[in-house]
């Protein structure tokens, strides 16, 4: 990995622990992120809901997704973060990818690349 | 102690205008209600529904209903017919045309509820023409205008009345009102049919949640607070010899406000035993149907006659509707049977039971046949309203038009255009927010 690598780490994690990660995530040295709200589906057992008495089920969960693009922090760190940050143990505590970034534009200054982000 | 003729005159127009304005409000309390029992994408189509059942049916109880139910009050007693139109000209009466027509706009706005999500809306509108013209007047001429189930001081009693020995008692409505409307609701939700997905191939019962349960229970609080007129309103301020009617007025105003008090807590704990957990819907449910089961009985019963009838009203609310969707297989989306027709029967057969002035044999008779006649007319008269709308208009969208939703396929609107999109799930979503809005050519 190189200094001009940009990489996008993507998370998806519980609604309720997105505090914490967008403070882990500044403390690692990364302030910047998108935060979109999302339903999914993973380990996290079916929910069952009901309506007048008649029950129906909820498999797909609702998840805070979170990218954040890294260009001068180690992206392992971010990682690590998140990781720490949205941890509870139990079945539905998301998942972290990260995605090769081929380019990046700062719309204020026009600025490319790692200083872009 | 006698007031002046002109001051009880006075206050007791004063507040039978207040009532009807009371009971203009039930019209909110339906339509939101209804819209938070159905899913998004009908929203509009619900609202459009309360808005005009409303609208029509005024004009309708004016030119022909609140005459035609004159008619039907002497035709079923024998009475002379003389000039039941003549309120036309006559705009000393007109304060008390507007305290029936907020009546009569209650029986029709019910039906919408059962029929919701699926219903042309020019068949909607016929039917509810009809309600208010024919169906609900002729009830009300059974009834409180002097004919068939009547017994009246100046004139020959109505046909039945006389075989029975006894008048019918509804005070507010009860059945004359709320099961009318109820019944027609449950025979037209039978006529229009389920909504797909409602029943599998198998005929087993699938869920179609509401899009919010905020509005359904808001919906039911404002009907609650119209529903101070309905009962209260019924009964004047100032009797015939000018003297204060504190005691008739405090006993409708206790019974309504312990009969809504019993029929939530007896539903909220049948739904608690059922299902576990007390339920929030099930519960504004029991509310309105411990109203509707008093309604009739408010001037009639005891203290303690109205809590058992409110608690049954409402402890009745869900048993009857699982026997509406599993035993029926009808579509009822709001419920409108178990809330408004099984609490008004019951609610209304049982006056005699808990009366203030006694048990008596030939009332609970005349209560029997009273609801009887009333369902069955409900029934017939409904009936063949829908039978008609249907060779007219067509009672029931097509699939198509059902799972882009009413919003989009009857009216071109979306009622909440940044959530449903526009309607249907692949088609562009109208955006509000200056983003893609759609049109042709663009990909």
């Amino acid at each position: 990995m190189t200094d001009d690598d940009i990489e996008m780490v993507v998370a998806y994690v519980r609604p309720d622990v997105l505090s914490n990660v967008k403070q882990a995530i500044a403390n690692a040295g990364a302030p910047s992120l998108t935060v979109t709200k999302v339903s999914g589906r993973g380990s996290q057992p079916v929910k069952t809901e009901q309506w007048r008495g008649e029950e129906y089920t909820v498999d797909l969960h609702e998840k805070a997704k979170v990218e954040c693009v890294v260009a001068d922090v180690e992206t392992q760190r971010v990682v690590d973060a998140i990781a720490d940050a949205a941890h509870t143990g139990e079945k539905g505590d998301g998942k972290i990818f990260v995605l090769p970034v081929a380019s990046a534009v700062q719309i204020r200054t026009g600025k490319t690349g790692p200083d872009a982000v | 102690m006698a007031v002046p003729a002109g001051v009880a005159d006075g206050i007791n127009t004063v507040w039978a205008l207040v009532v009807a304005f009371l009971i203009f409000f039930m019209q909110p309390g339906f339509a939101l209600l209804e819209s938070g029992q159905v899913r998004a994408k009908n929203v509009g189509n619900v609202l459009m529904k309360n808005v005009t059942d409303w609208t029509v049916g005024v004009l309708a109880y004016f030119v022909l209903g609140y005459g035609l139910s004159s008619v039907l009050a002497s035709l079923t007693s024998g009475a002379a017919i003389g000039t039941p139109f003549a309120y036309f000209g006559d705009p000393g009466g007109w304060v008390t045309w507007l305290v029936g027509a907020v009546f009569a706009m209650t029986a029709a706005t019910i039906v919408s509820g059962a029929v919701a999500e699926r219903m042309n809306f020019p068949a909607y509108v016929f039917v509810a023409v009809v309600m208010t013209a024919v169906v609900y007047p002729v009830a009300t001429g059974m009834t409180w205008g002097g004919g068939l189930l009547a017994v009246n001081a100046n004139g020959p009693d109505g046909y039945i009345a006389r075989v029975v020995g006894a008048g019918y008692l509804d005070f507010a409505g009860a059945t004359v009102v709320h099961m009318l409307g109820g019944v027609a609701g449950l025979v037209g939700a039978w006529f229009v049919g389920p909504r797909e997905g409602r029943f599998d191939a198998s005929g087993d019962s699938h869920p179609i949640p509401g899009h919010s349960m905020l509005l359904a229970v808001l919906g039911t609080l404002i009907l609650a607070f119209g529903w101070y007129g309905f009962n209260v309103g019924t009964s004047a301020i100032y009797g015939a010899d000018n003297t204060l009617l504190s005691a008739q007025l405090g006993r409708v105003a206790l019974n309504t406000t312990l009969g809504m008090g019993a029929g939530a807590v007896a539903a909220m704990v049948v739904s608690a035993r059922r299902q576990g957990k007390p339920d929030p819907l099930w519960t504004a449910n029991g509310l309105l149907a411990g109203l509707v089961a008093v309604t009739g009985a408010v001037l009639h019963v005891t203290w303690a006659g109205g809590i058992v009838l409110g608690a049954l009203g409402g402890a009745l609310v869900l048993p009857t509707y699982r026997f509406v969707v599993d035993a029926l297989r009808v579509d009822d989306v709001c419920g409108v049977f178990a809330v408004h027709g099984m609490a008004g029967a019951v609610g209304t057969v049982l006056i005699p039971v808990f009366a203030t002035s006694g048990f008596s044999a030939t009332q609970l008779a005349m209560q029997v046949v009273g609801v009887a006649v009333i369902g069955a007319w409900a029934v017939v008269g409904s009936g063949a309203t829908f039978w008609v709308a249907d060779l007219l208009f067509g009672l029931r969208v097509s699939p198509e038009e059902e799972e882009a939703g009413l919003d989009a396929s009857e009216h071109g609107v979306a009622a909440y255009p940044e959530f449903t999109g526009g309607g249907s799930p692949d088609s562009q979503p109208v955006s509000a927010d200056g983003g893609y809005a759609g049109g042709d050519g663009d990909d």
